[in-house]
């Protein structure tokens, strides 16, 4: 029970994270590795709202989200716009600069310390012995998560600019063709990632501490939600943060049942991520390329191990030709 | 962050020659040259992957990590655990050469066993696939104590040449010898195996798979042949880091940051030509161990900045390089077909 808590509250900062990246992913067509650092910056920005100007972190996290989505366009504008048609590779390496760039620059501003939101005391609410509620950190973190999905699906289904995100993340040079401003979209895209960016971080930060790593340390956890919803698709975002979030803490009891450590369980998210990508590569929620062959690599296990039916047939021929 | 970069605190931990902190210029340049060949090792590895074959590899801390702990197992004596020390697995006393081996076989075949599912997959999705190999394989580095005795580590490892009396000075250098002869006759491999038919078919398949393929070759099978030799390569890196630090923990120097970091040093030496990654591990390499050095003589605000400013300078220099330079600093060499 416990953990289905916990795996629902770590769902949400994963959804959030995740529609983020995978609005990014799917307009510029590369994997955005600065993203984890991206929000820990949103998370440093709200602590400093709410520790140095001792306003509300509420007002921490609205400043934090108007600030990364500035942030996100200037990286657009100064680094990624330079990098357009490059292929995936170089857009990948520049995130790696950024995020080195961001992390480091904390620790030298902020030092390593870890910092605790200043947020009102509200004890926990106990339910069953040796599990409490706790409004702020379960509540308000689903809450949350609920309320930018909902966002996201009305920006994307309702809006001119939702259409148009749309429309480019499907095919660029058409969306071009029919007169969709793509700078624009490209910018507003970078926004949204990155503002939504800095709300997953002010989450992070308050079911846990703020430190220099907190965002890097669940990218590979976003990475994994994108990949196995499916790439650019918001809604499979929304399913795979659900399926990354949940298998991690419910694997906790079957762990701990197998006699294993708990902390095994960050590499559960991983091995589901492994079974997507080798079973279906575009995701759950994702749409199949034309020339999909699902069990693409077992044939070609088979055949350098000789063992599927008229491969060595298929060998002979290829090296006579 | 996690590159072995303070010899201070790694020595003063492992308790192993602890006089090495003063005994003079000469045995910390040597530790300079010995760690910079570590990171060539790991960027020629990376080179044959992604220069060559187009295969980018975010996982090369793991393949590291598994080349290291193969060998601390390997060479160790036994230890038994004590008070404050859980123990690890070993006490095989073998061989260098034998854990050279076995390392690289290690390293190697689980490579190739990453690269099976993993290989097909667009340079993106491999990427993360590949980090998040790695980001497991830590992680149980760290829990599985009984073999890896957890976040302490495995220490002491011996040294590759024990003297009597202990000399700080003479280790650095066996180390230097130990690490520039495998890096010569690694180059000489290298050489030939890259110029050879087998290294021009990588290229193919860089440049264009599907015409690769439409020449009847098994492009599937040269870049999981090129991702497992890869790999070993950077299990031997792992080997050549155990046997010269005598200190291995799996938190901090198998951190994805040592991966960004070969990536840095494959990048600003140049994709695609041998001598470039190692230009770069020895530029790269450079930065860090001169932040070292210069720790003491930094003023007082910036002591403890001086690490995170050098990260942040790697940073700018990959935004820089990727967006101005990209074929980095020696590019690589153009063929023209006559």
């Amino acid at each position: 029970m416990q953990y289905t808590l916990a795996g629902f509250r770590l769902s949400s900062i994963v959804i959030v994270a995740a529609i983020g990246l995978t609005v990014i992913y799917g307009i510029r067509g590369f994997a955005n590795f600065a993203y984890g650092d991206l929000m820990t910056l949103g998370a440093y920005v709200a602590l400093f709202v709410n520790m140095n100007m001792a306003l509300s972190l509420v007002w921490g996290a609205i400043v934090s989200f108007v600030v990364l989505a500035l942030v996100g366009i200037l990286l657009e504008v100064l680094i990624f716009a330079r990098l357009e048609g490059r292929g995936p590779v170089p857009p990948i390496v520049a995130s790696v600069g950024v995020g080195l760039i961001v992390q480091n620059g904390i620790r030298a501003v902020a030092t390593t310390q870890q910092w605790i939101f200043r947020v009102p005391f509200i004890p926990e609410i106990p339910i069953v012995p040796g599990l409490g509620f706790h409004w702020i950190r379960d509540l308000g973190t689903v809450a949350v998560g609920l309320a930018f999905m909902i966002s996201v699906h009305i920006l994307l289904t309702y809006t001119n600019l939702g259409k148009a995100m749309r429309a480019t993340a499907d095919n660029l040079e058409l969306a071009k063709a029919t007169g969709i401003d793509t700078k624009l979209v490209t910018y507003a895209a970078w926004a949204v990632s990155c503002s939504f960016a800095s709300t997953a971080g002010v989450l992070l930060g308050l079911i846990g501490v703020v430190s220099p790593v907190i965002g890097f340390n669940v990218l590979l956890l976003v990475f994994a939600a994108v990949i196995v919803g499916g790439i650019g698709s918001p809604y499979g975002a929304v399913l795979g943060g659900l399926v990354i979030g949940l298998s991690q803490e419910m694997s906790v009891p079957l762990l701990l049942g197998l006699g294993a450590s708990s902390a095994y369980k960050v590499a559960i998210p991983f091995i589901v991520m492994i079974a997507v990508l080798i079973l279906r590569p575009w995701g759950i929620a994702g749409r199949p390329p034309p020339f999909a062959r699902r069990v693409f690599f077992i044939e070609k296990i088979l055949d350098a191990i000789g063992g599927r039916p008229g491969a060595a047939q298929d060998a002979e021929r290829e090296s006579g030709g | 962050m996690g590159v072995p970069a303070r010899p201070r605190t790694r020595n003063e931990r492992a308790g192993a020659d602890r006089t090495a902190i003063d005994t003079g210029i000469l045995t910390n340049v040597g530790f300079y040259v010995y760690v910079s060949i570590v990171f060539a090792l790991l960027a020629l590895g990376f080179n044959l992957q992604w220069g060559y074959t187009g295969l980018f590899n975010a996982g090369i801390a793991g393949f590291f990590l598994i080349g290291a702990y193969t060998t601390a197992i390997a060479i160790t004596p036994p230890t038994p655990p004590s008070i404050g020390y859980p123990g690890h697995l070993g006490g095989f006393s073998l061989p260098l050469w034998l854990a050279a081996i076995l390392s690289m076989a290690a390293a190697g075949s689980v490579a190739a066993l990453v690269a099976l599912p993993t290989v097909r997959l667009r340079a993106d999705y491999l990427a993360i696939a590949t980090l998040a190999f790695a980001e497991v394989l830590r992680v149980v580095a760290i829990n599985w104590e009984s073999v890896t005795a957890g976040t302490i580590g495995i220490f002491p490892i011996p040294q590759p040449v024990e003297f009597n009396p202990p000399s700080a000075f003479l280790n650095a250098m066996v180390k230097v010898a130990i690490g520039a002869g495998v890096l010569l006759i690694l180059l000489v491999v290298l050489l030939f195996m890259t110029e050879s038919p087998w290294g021009r078919v990588l290229r193919a398949v860089r440049e264009d798979e599907e015409a690769t393929m439409a020449l009847g070759k098994n492009t599937f099978l040269y870049k999981l042949q090129a991702f497992a030799i890869g790999g070993a390569l950077m299990g031997l890196a792992g080997w050549l880091f155990t046997i010269t630090i005598n200190y291995i923990e799996p938190s901090g120097s198998f951190a994805p940051a040592i991966t960004f970091s070969v990536w840095v040093m494959v990048i600003v030496g140049g994709a695609g030509n041998l001598r470039g990654a190692i230009v770069g591990a020895f530029a790269i390499y450079g930065l860090e161990w001169l932040s070292v050095q210069l720790k003491d003589y930094a003023p007082r605000e910036l002591k403890d900045t001086i690490f995170y400013i050098r990260l942040m300078i790697v940073g700018t220099l990959l935004i820089v390089l990727i967006i101005y330079r990209p074929e980095g600093i020696l590019r690589e060499k153009k063929r023209i077909l006559r």
